[in-house]
């Protein structure tokens, strides 16, 4: 049996999440004031060597963003930290579990992840339709500040830091990060053109570090218990731990912090008590809409980052669907597509209009013609068009349940209806 | 310049600048990559995908679009796979347009729909489905459409406003495939759009088009283009007139070349309906029992000879007098002033030049040698610091306008000394709103701060200013009374406002100032530039590139005539009438004998009005010029002209003035034209013809000659412009170098001085044009304005000009489109003035001077100062020039138009 592995969701449902107290009394703050009599480069080093990786769904290593961005153009007066809490991704909650019960946490994260690449200022992109975490980070950044963990001079330390909040307007597109720069200088969510990272040219045209909540809740618990404590848990490339959030057809679902590198199995099995009435297991739709289908040949593949992408899977954000034999693939992969095609903010021609003709095309899959296989073919071959000549990340996912659903369910997509 | 690196695109070894796009580089190489949304002069967008190319060592493709050219880069733009990406980019967006074309303009995508072959419909994948869209059509604009379903969202229309206009107009309503462009919040109509067109120009597919002429155009089919100069304002757009069945039905700003580098405003597209508008001369008219018949051109010629020659003998060469056109070419205007010279003999030529910036251009030839733009318009890109005085940049100046707003894009700073708010003030960092006439209180101020901060350039001083450090000490000594407080009781300028701004000034880099009629337009004008002219020189702030003072001109060549000599002060060249030397110089070219060309300086314009009233004056020659409805104190000069034994007018329409003419003559509008003229930044550019004369028109220069040799009095014979201008550039020094071939591509700045001289972008860099190249400083103070509001007349009214009508308005009136976006007088008045003195928003008022009345409407607006009024001076039924004064400025002459004390008064 295994277990759960809490470290960032430690203190959840332990402490009252509006006070600042409660989370200096469970060692809160703590990474902050060690990293505050640290060199920023020296906190880097610890990041990169914890072997931290993004949590918002690309893995890339967190020491090296901070890295890219603190040696960028020495001579800009200022730098940023964006805070991705946008969290938008279809089936995915785990952000908002650490904002809602335990705000402090990531607060702290960003404001060591600030202090480590030597920002002055730090925008936290929050949902907008995610009252109860708005409301706890507005009141957590209040008593950060009171306490002297914002502001001017913190801790005595000389380093200055200010943090705001920015709300979203309910755009999945404004959680990639370049766009949510350009919504954040008040533009209109469409992506930028990249080069250059927002570590070169971020907001307002100045270096700036973007992480994920999940990411910065990890960052104090570095600090404060060192990199060596960290690559206890997970695998040797994927250290840590990661939250699941797991819908559908199991008895318990919800979310669970475990140690990277755990099957789908032991998720399901272990963890969310099984499939829902016995019914038996077909296929789940790891990391949202812009993830990938599995069937039960991926039950025991280890959910590391790179032994995922191996096998033609994604971990992504950690959103888990399961689906059982009566679940329909077609119309999961039908809403996603749906989803994509609503989402296009329109800018580039392939996502634009090759998600309307891919809808188009899923459609008369199911009204009927001739040649179903065929049709598949020429969407998965469509879907790599349009990921292959696209502007920007969105346009690149609708391959990933695509091509999936095609390569495990083509009999099924074929036979339905 | 930048570095040279080497790449290689399809095995094809290029050089190319270390930086340049590379898509560009890919064109400018004749390899031409597909492409929707870049253009040239937009930052790229990366929204069409049609570039994509690989790049060794850079993973699947990517925009070329998007990326630099960089050393030893391997590019392949041209594969299977990349023309099968290109193939279905361009599939998917025919998909969702509207394929209907009506020949109405280049279509961009059109040309590689057929590239790729894809207009048979076999070798398409997706259905169109353009038609479940629901895309809109938003026509409200007075000067354009836009066609939803014909946009394919490449981004340029909305950057062309931004990045090129400065604008902001534009951008896209929903997301998705369902998204479209708006202007402002929804309705083109009602968004800030002004109607520059730019984004027309832009538009690869015809989405958005103009919509006159719409139907008629077919690109395909016989259109003409020719190049010329904007007939409007001192920027001097370049425009490509398009001519289809010998009628002008567009016009495009032309790309790549100064001045304008494509840009152009609402009257440089949308104005030039005028030239062939039913209401053009025809023929010539002769005025017989008070009622004008229609005329041969030998019956009006001798008439106008017989007469002229009649009044010069009976009371000498100076009871002639003509009025020259800033609105003609410098050939045209170097003959009249060459006539007035030769056959009337006397220096009584003058142009409306009096009206505007004759004290600028006092004021400045005393302290600096020399009248003219000290810059080129496209410094204000790189500007820090850029103040504006008087001066209504995005209304008078919309082109030079842009480029204000990339400088302040790009860091400037702007600000603004103006009493009445202009569009500008929205983009300034400090706006300075003085009481009206109060402006030489301000300066001063701002140079006592200047002096007690120590931002004085002493060195500067020392080395370029007249009398150096002494001289400084007497304007210090001068300027010490005008402390923060006194200044900020007499201009109601706050005093920390007022040093602040003399402090950026003070402290930029290349700060450039732009100076407009507000401040020349006072009985102070040349007061005014003198301390303007004192601020730049104690700080340097002049001769070093990018920095200086520049008055924009209003007219198209109001700098030109002055350039040729038509004033009664100078002769072609700025060389003073007076000067014996250089009379004998031309007496030569022009092959007349010396003694016969008068050595008195002449009268100037509103001295010609004042003259013809005391009797002096018999005969005037009015080319090109409305007096009627720009002089000041129009009632006295109504009296005037009336007084006149014998008028010619020689116009494109019939004006105010046309009915006190004993001879109107037909002459040929700006399309119709041949020549040069001279913008605000000494840049000499060509005319060219584009459509024929209307019945039986003529060319002002011939027209003049003919007048002369029938006065028995030959001025030159000349077969073309161009021989005129070869004459031109011998009599005035400051063209010698500039000949009608050099001018083909782009214009030559003044001075150029031979024909390897690229001309002069920067006036004054190592010395001042005075006799001893010296800046000369003029301490002045601030003096009382004699005309005040008292009980009888409790406001003051200021008068100025706005975007979509130009001076008299006889040409711009004549637009539909211009007239759509503007065509009423109204008088500006403050909110709590209204409140106070009961007017309402449209209210009918009478407005009294001294000198007379008129009828207008209230528009209540806090863009004017509480006690002050604001009327434009285009409308004639509303003619503001009733009520100003002709108190002239004691050195330049000019009237007062800025400041008249009048009182309000309801009408039922
Ligand atoms: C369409 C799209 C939506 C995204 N939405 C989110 C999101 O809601 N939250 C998030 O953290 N990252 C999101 N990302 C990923 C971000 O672009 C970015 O990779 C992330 O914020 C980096 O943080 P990390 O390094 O901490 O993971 C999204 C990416 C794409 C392409
Ligand atoms: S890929 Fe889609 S979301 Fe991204 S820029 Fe293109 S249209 Fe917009
Ligand atoms: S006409 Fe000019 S101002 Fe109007 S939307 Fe187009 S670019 Fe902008
Ligand atoms: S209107 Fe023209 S320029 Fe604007 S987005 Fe559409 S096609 Fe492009
Ligand atoms: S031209 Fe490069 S993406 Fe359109």
């Amino acid at each position: 049996m295994i277990k759960e592995t809490r470290i960032t969701l430690k203190n959840i449902g332990k402490i009252n999440p509006e006070s600042i107290d409660d989370y200096i009394a469970v060692g809160g703050y703590q990474g902050l004031k060690k990293a505050l009599t640290m060199e920023p480069f020296s906190v880097i080093d610890e990041m990169l060597e914890a072997g931290l990786r993004g949590r918002g769904g690309a893995g890339f290593s967190t020491g090296m963003k901070q890295k890219f961005t603190s040696k960028s153009c020495q001579e800009c007066p200022q730098r940023y930290v964006v805070v991705n809490a946008d969290e938008g991704e279809p089936g995915t909650f785990k952000d908002r579990v650490i904002m809602e019960q335990d705000p402090h946490l990531y607060l702290e994260g960003t404001i060591i992840a600030a202090y480590s690449i030597q920002a002055t200022k730090g925008y936290i992109y929050l949902r907008g339709e995610y009252h109860d975490s708005i409301l706890k980070t507005r009141k957590a950044i209040e008593s950060a500040y009171e306490r002297g963990f914002l502001g001017k001079n913190i801790l005595g330390s000389g380093f200055d830091f200010d943090v705001e909040i920015r709300l979203g307007a309910g755009s999945y597109l404004c959680g990639e990060e370049l766009t949510m720069l350009e919504s954040l200088e008040g533009k209109r969510g469409n992506p930028r053109i990249k080069p250059p990272f927002p570590a070169e040219k971020g907001v307002f045209g100045a270096p700036t570090l973007v992480n994920n909540v999940e990411t910065l809740a990890n960052v104090p618990l570095i600090a404060k218990n060192g990199k060596e404590w960290y690559r206890q848990f997970g695998t040797e490339r994927s250290a840590g731990t990661k939250i699941f959030t797991v819908s559908g057809q199991v008895n318990k679902p919800g979310h669970y912090e475990v140690e990277m590198g755990i099957t789908l199995r032991q998720l399901i099995n272990d963890l969310c008590g099984g499939m829902q009435d016995g019914k038996p297991f077909k296929a789940a739709l790891l990391g949202g809409a812009a993830g990938t289908f599995v069937d039960q040949s991926m039950l025991d593949e280890r959910m590391t980052y790179d032994n995922l992408t191996e096998k033609g899977a994604t971990l992504g954000s950690g959103a888990v669907i399961v689906m059982a034999e009566k679940d329909s693939i077609y119309e999961v992969l039908h809403s996603c597509l749906r989803f994509f095609k609503h989402e296009s903010c329109g800018k580039c021609v392939p996502c634009r209009v090759g998600t309307t003709q891919m809808v188009r095309d899923l459609i008369k899959l199911k009204n009927g013609v001739n040649d179903k296989k065929s049709l598949i073919e020429k969407l998965v071959k469509d879907s790599k068009m349009i990921a292959s000549t696209s502007l920007c990340p969105l346009g690149q996912s609708p391959i990933l349940p695509m091509e999936s659903a095609a390569r495990f369910f083509t009999d099924e997509l074929v036979k339905e209806h | 310049m930048s570095k040279l690196i080497n790449l290689t695109i399809d095995n094809q070894k290029i050089q190319a600048p270390e930086g340049a796009n590379l898509l560009q580089v890919a064109k400018d190489n004749g390899i031409e990559i597909p492409h929707l949304c870049y253009h040239k002069k937009l930052t790229p967008t990366g929204a069409c995908r049609l570039c994509v190319v690989k790049v060794e060592g850079m993973r699947g493709m990517v925009a070329s679009c998007a990326i630099k050219a960089e050393e030893g880069m391997d590019v392949t733009a041209f594969d299977d796979e990349l023309e099968e990406a290109r193939k279905y980019l361009l599939d998917y967006l025919l998909s969702e347009h509207n394929e209907q074309y009506d020949g109405n303009y280049y279509d961009e995508f059109r040309d590689l729909k057929l590239r790729y072959g894809l207009d048979n419909p076999e070798n398409r994948k997706f259905p169109s489905i353009w038609k479940e869209l629901n895309y809109p059509v938003d026509d409200t604009s007075p000067v354009l459409r836009y066609d939803a379903s014909k946009c394919i969202k490449c981004f340029r229309c909305i950057k062309a406003c931004d990045e090129v206009q400065g604008k902001n107009v534009l951008s896209f309503a929903q997301r998705g495939i369902t998204s479209y462009i708006i202007g402002g919040y929804d309705h083109w109509k009602e968004s800030e759009c002004d109607g520059c067109g730019e984004c027309i120009q832009l538009c690869p597919t015809g989405a958005i088009v103009e919509k006159p002429h719409a139907k008629q155009i077919n690109v395909e089919n016989g259109i003409e283009k020719v190049r010329t100069t904007c007939p409007y304002c001192g920027v001097g757009c370049q425009l490509e007139l398009w001519v289809q069945n010998g009628k002008i039905v567009r016009s495009n700003g032309v790309e790549d070349v100064s001045p304008n580098y494509g840009r152009l405003c609402v009257k440089g597209r949308f104005g030039y309906e005028y030239n062939q508008h039913k209401d053009r001369l025809t023929t010539p008219l002769i005025k017989k029992n008070g009622k004008f018949e229609e005329a041969s051109w030998d019956e009006a010629l001798d008439l106008i000879a017989r007469k002229f020659k009649e009044i010069k003998e009976k009371h000498g060469p100076t009871a002639l007098a003509g009025y020259s056109s800033a609105k003609t070419t410098n050939e045209d205007n170097y003959l009249f002033s060459k006539l007035v010279r030769i056959a009337f003999g006397s220096n009584n030529v003058d142009y409306c030049t009096r009206l505007c910036h004759a004290s600028t251009v006092t004021a400045m030839l005393r302290s600096l040698g020399d009248g003219a733009g000290s810059n080129s318009i496209e410094d204000y890109e790189n500007s820090d610091c850029m103040l504006f005085t008087g001066n209504n940049i995005i209304e008078t100046h919309p082109v030079t306008a842009t480029f204000v707003k990339t400088g302040k894009r790009k860091g400037g700073r702007i600000i603004i000394m103006d009493p009445k708010w202009t569009p500008l003030v929205k983009y300034a960092d400090i706006w300075l709103q003085p009481k009206l006439g109060t402006d030489v209180a301000l300066l001063n101020g701002m140079i006592r701060t200047i002096i007690h901060e120590n931002l004085i350039d002493k060195d500067f001083i020392e080395k370029r200013v007249d009398g150096g450090m002494k001289s400084f000490k007497a304007l210090s000594e001068l300027t010490e009374q005008y402390t923060p407080d006194y200044v900020e009781k007499i201009t109601g300028v706050p005093g920390e406002l007022m040093q602040e701004a003399a402090r950026i000034y003070a402290k930029a880099q290349k700060p450039l100032i732009a100076t407009g009629m507000g401040f020349s337009q006072q009985v102070t004008g040349t007061h005014n530039v003198f301390s303007l002219i004192n601020m730049c020189l104690i700080t340097g702030q002049i001769g070093k590139e990018g920095a200086g003072l520049n008055p924009p001109r209003g007219q198209n060549n109001v700098q030109g005539a002055s350039d040729v000599g038509a004033s009664p002060f100078t002769y072609p060249g700025y060389i003073p009438v007076t000067d014996d030397e250089n009379r004998q110089r031309v007496a030569k070219i022009w092959g007349v004998p010396y003694e016969s060309l008068d050595g008195e300086k002449g009268l100037s314009t509103v001295e010609i009005m004042q003259a013809a009233y005391d009797g002096k004056v018999k005969g005037l020659y009015i080319m090109g010029e409305n007096p009627m409805v720009t002089d000041p104190n129009l009632n006295h000069t109504l009296e005037a002209i009336k007084k006149l034994e014998f008028v010619v007018v020689q116009d494109i329409f019939h004006t105010e003035t046309t009915p006190y003419a004993d001879v109107i003559l037909p002459a040929a509008g700006f399309a119709e034209k041949n020549g040069t003229v001279v913008n605000s930044d000494r840049r000499v550019l060509r005319m060219h013809p584009a459509v024929n004369p209307p019945g039986q028109a003529r060319q002002d220069w011939e027209i003049i000659t003919e007048v002369a040799r029938r006065m028995d009095s030959s001025i030159g014979e000349y077969n073309d412009e161009s021989e005129i201008w070869e004459e031109l550039r011998k009599a005035a020094p400051i063209f010698t170098g500039i000949n009608y071939k050099r001018l083909e591509e782009h214009g030559i700045q003044w001075p150029c001085p031979d024909e390897n001289h690229p001309g002069t972008a920067t006036l004054f860099l190592d010395k001042f044009n005075t006799p001893n190249g010296l800046g000369v400083l003029h301490p002045v103070h601030y003096a009382e304005q004699s005309e005040k509001a008292n009980a009888d007349f409790p406001f003051l009214l200021n008068s100025g000009r706005i975007l979509y009508q130009y001076h008299s308005s006889t040409m711009s009136r004549r637009n539909d489109s211009l007239n759509e976006f503007a065509n009423q007088a109204y008088v500006l008045m403050h909110e709590e003035d209204a409140r106070k003195h009961q007017f309402m928003e449209g209210d009918k008022v009478k407005i009294t001077s001294k000198r007379g009345e008129l009828q207008t409407v209230i528009k209540v607006s806090n863009h004017v100062l509480r006690g002050e009024l604001f009327m434009p001076f285009h409308y004639s039924e509303a003619p503001v020039n009733n009520l100003t004064r002709d108190e002239l400025d004691p050195y330049s002459r000019i009237a007062p138009f800025k400041l008249s004390a009048v009182r309000v008064e309801k009408v039922r």
